[in-house]
């Protein structure tokens, strides 16, 4: 079993799907730091996805410092270091400017933002 | 090196061309889902590809060797499992192991073992008495089991119950993960193979329409929407299916690349609203698909 939820929906790239699940499992505490992460293999085979796709998902998750790989261990979700924080928030800058393009697009304000923001922050956050 | 490699291959049958100047090149390492509707060529190209048609023009290779060189050498290293597949039906799952084995310098009974109990394969019966989803699984077992650096798949999930497919899939994923080695595996039905494929190829009436990564496929494509405000604005570059009904305007943009293509588009459209969604590789296939019948139409007005 995978330890983090996920519903693979067809339509969005396969890849850019568990990204997401993964970081927001991390964002709401369903991973914790030290957990480990499962394979490429079990990835794959849980899914049901092209290992290389799995591959990819995992290299791109240590990119971004979301976990570590240790050639004995394998791969454990990251601490988070507050030195990343500048990083991250750049990271957090691309999905913003794709939030602010969405809601233009949907006509919306600025104060409607920040209100699902907030209902989307208490909503995740909360134990 | 490319494992695949086709020149101008065609094959006609009585006159008519079932595949016509097919020009492929394929990498080793990918899972390639070979897609198109019924009598788009799939089985015509696999059946040239495994030397069981012979091409009546233009030339294919595989692992490296012409097509109609391919002998024992190359058949021990190359998986193919069709629909249509003929097996031996007076024998056993057990004896039809102990038959194949020989041939395959690099049969791998570990993992024979392996994909016998997750296949649940029942060794002492005949493979005659077996269902058809069974008897597919065997056969994929016989064709999985010496780990060949190319598998190619024939269809192989038509007619299977979705429990069985899903474990063909994770067979096939057992493998995959051992090493280098390329899967070609041929469907009408694209959602069966979506989550598989690396790379989509895509044939219609006997000629390649598309090669492509199916990443780089669903990034570039968006179905658009905009609330127009009076003007109407020509087509662009990119945009295909373009049609407007009233003050709403609808298109296929198919060179998308996020902001630079927002920013593109809030110019052109000052001040509209603008809705792309992202597309699912079905809906991408039917609007070449349909491009390619309105093209051909063209043609013969």
């Amino acid at each position: 079993m995978l330890p983090f939820s996920i519903d693979l929906k067809p339509g969005l790239p396969v890849a850019e799907q568990i990204l997401f699940a993964v970081k927001r499992a991390v964002a709401t505490g369903q991973l914790s730091p030290g957990d480990p992460f499962p394979s490429v293999r079990v990835l794959s085979q849980e899914l049901r996805i092209n290992p290389n796709t799995a591959h990819k998902v995992i290299a791109a998750l240590v990119t971004q410092s979301i976990l570590i790989t240790t050639p004995a261990i394998g791969s454990l979700v990251a601490d988070r270091s507050p030195s990343g924080s500048r990083e991250r928030a750049e990271l957090l800058g691309a999905e913003l400017e794709r939030v602010v393009v969405e809601a233009k697009n949907l006509g919306l304000t600025i104060d409607d933002v920040q209100a699902g923001l907030v209902t989307q922050w208490k909503r995740l956050t909360r134990k | 090196m490319n494992i695949i490699e086709t020149h101008n291959l065609s094959r006609s049958f009585t006159g008519t061309e079932a595949l016509s100047g097919l020009n492929l090149s394929l990498t080793s390492g990918k899972v390639v889902a070979l897609l198109g509707p019924n009598g788009a060529g799939k089985t015509t190209t696999l059946r040239l590809l495994m030397n069981l048609l012979r091409p009546t023009t233009g030339t294919a290779t595989v692992l490296g060797v012409d097509s109609r060189r391919l002998g024992p050498v190359q058949f021990a290293q190359i998986g193919y499992v069709s629909e249509d597949q003929q097996l031996p039906l007076w024998m056993t799952v057990r004896e039809l192991l102990d038959y194949c084995r020989p041939f395959y310098p690099t049969w791998d009974k570990e993992l024979e073992r392996t994909l016998v109990a997750q296949f649940e394969l029942p060794l002492g019966q005949k493979l005659g008495r077996l269902s058809r989803g069974t008897l597919m699984k065997a056969a994929l077992l016989s064709s999985l089991a010496y780990r060949p650096r190319l598998l190619v798949l024939d269809e192989p999930f038509s007619g299977l119950d979705p429990l069985i497919r899903d474990e063909f899939v994770r067979g096939v994923l057992e493998v995959s993960l051992s090493g280098d080695w390329t899967v070609l595996v041929s469907s009408h039905d694209i959602e069966e193979v979506e989550r598989l494929a690396d790379h989509v190829v895509l044939l219609d009436r006997g000629r390649l329409n598309l090669s492509e990564e199916a990443d780089s496929l669903q990034r570039r494509f968006r179905r658009v929407e905009v609330r127009l405000q009076g003007e109407s604005p020509e087509p662009t570059h990119g945009a295909v299916e373009w049609e407007r009904a009233g003050d709403l305007l609808r298109f296929v943009e198919t060179g998308y690349s996020g902001a630079t293509t927002e920013q593109q588009w809030s110019e052109r459209f000052a001040g509209a609203s603008v809705t792309a969604q992202h597309m699912t590789l079905r809906e991408i296939f039917l609007t070449f698909a349909r491009a390619s019948r309105s093209r051909s139409k063209g043609v013969a007005a």
